[in-house]
């Protein structure tokens, strides 16, 4: 059984790899979030089980491809914490990472089924 | 150690290995990180849960394999083999004192030009530009006494051209240094 969960992880992994980048987009394309937020929401994911230093270094990867950007709130009493949000590039992006997700997936479940 | 002390440390390594960054970079990611510990660590006191500092960081790995993919995009084509980070701080150090001597440099022949320009109208025969034995060669000097068997050049033309050229080393050295501090 223990064998069985360390393959579906290493499963998760590869598979996450390509997959990341169109997840996070897509999780910013609901709305904006900061870090540990985007990351508990990720995380309600089964497959989604990412860490905080692949999270954060992915972050500002995409900050620096111009995909997204980020500015400092603070509500209330809170912490002032670091927001992200699509900018027009991220938002074109995401919309053909979508696209080609989608064809990806038809065309394996087209081999699975066959 | 305290939890404080344990996140402290932490952040304090990470900031070391991000200095290959630019500073405003790396304070940059310091704050958020900071700042996403913090968010949990009081969140976990107010769920009266037990806060450990270091099963928080366990999920950022550790300050030098987090540093490394914050600076991954700095370092051309694949990253260097495990081993390499040696020769880095190396080159490093010699950039860092190429910068400071630059610096040296330029300054003291810059002041030393423009100084010899200046005081050319107060001392005018005891500095010049001479030629001695027939043009064979040529002395730029602060003498005591005039030179035997020399011609001088320039006369009171030395003073602006010293002057310019001290100012000329002095923008060239700044331009240099410019672009050292750039792969500082």
């Amino acid at each position: 059984m223990a064998k069985q969960d360390n393959f579906n992880e290493k499963w998760d992994v590869q598979l996450r790899k390509g997959t990341l980048e169109l997840v996070i987009l897509a999780a910013l394309h609901q709305k904006e979030r900061y870090g540990l937020e985007l990351l508990k929401y990720l995380h309600s994911f089964e497959t989604m089980q990412i860490t905080e230093g692949t999270l954060y270094p992915l972050m500002d990867r995409l900050k620096r491809d111009g995909l997204i950007d980020a500015y400092w709130n603070q509500e209330g009493d809170s912490r002032p914490r670091k927001y992200y949000l699509l900018t027009e590039t991220g938002r074109h992006k995401q919309q053909v990472l979508v696209e080609r997700w989608r064809r990806s997936v038809l065309d394996i479940e087209s081999i699975l089924s066959q | 150690m305290s939890n404080r002390e344990v996140i402290h440390q932490y952040l304090k390594n990470l900031s070391t290995y991000l200095s290959r960054l630019n500073k405003e970079e790396a304070t940059e990611v310091i704050k958020e990180i900071e700042s996403h510990i913090l968010d949990v660590v009081e969140a976990k006191e107010q769920a009266g849960e037990k806060v450990d500092a270091n099963a928080i960081l366990a999920g950022f790995g550790s300050p030098r394999e987090l540093a490394e993919q914050y600076v991954a995009h700095m370092l051309e084509g694949t990253p260097p083999p495990v081993g390499f980070n040696a020769i880095q701080t190396v080159k490093k150090g010699i950039t860092r004192g190429a910068y400071y001597g630059m610096f040296a440099f330029g300054v003291s022949v810059s002041t030393l030009l423009i100084l010899v320009g200046l005081a050319k109208f107060f001392l005018p025969d005891q500095i010049g530009l001479w030629s001695s034995t027939h043009g064979n060669s040529v002395i730029l000097a602060f003498a005591a006494d005039t030179q035997p068997n020399a011609e001088e050049l320039l006369g009171y033309w030395l003073a602006p051209i010293a002057v310019l050229l001290g100012l000329g080393v002095a923008k060239l050295t700044k331009s240099v240094l410019r672009v050292l501090k750039h792969h500082l």
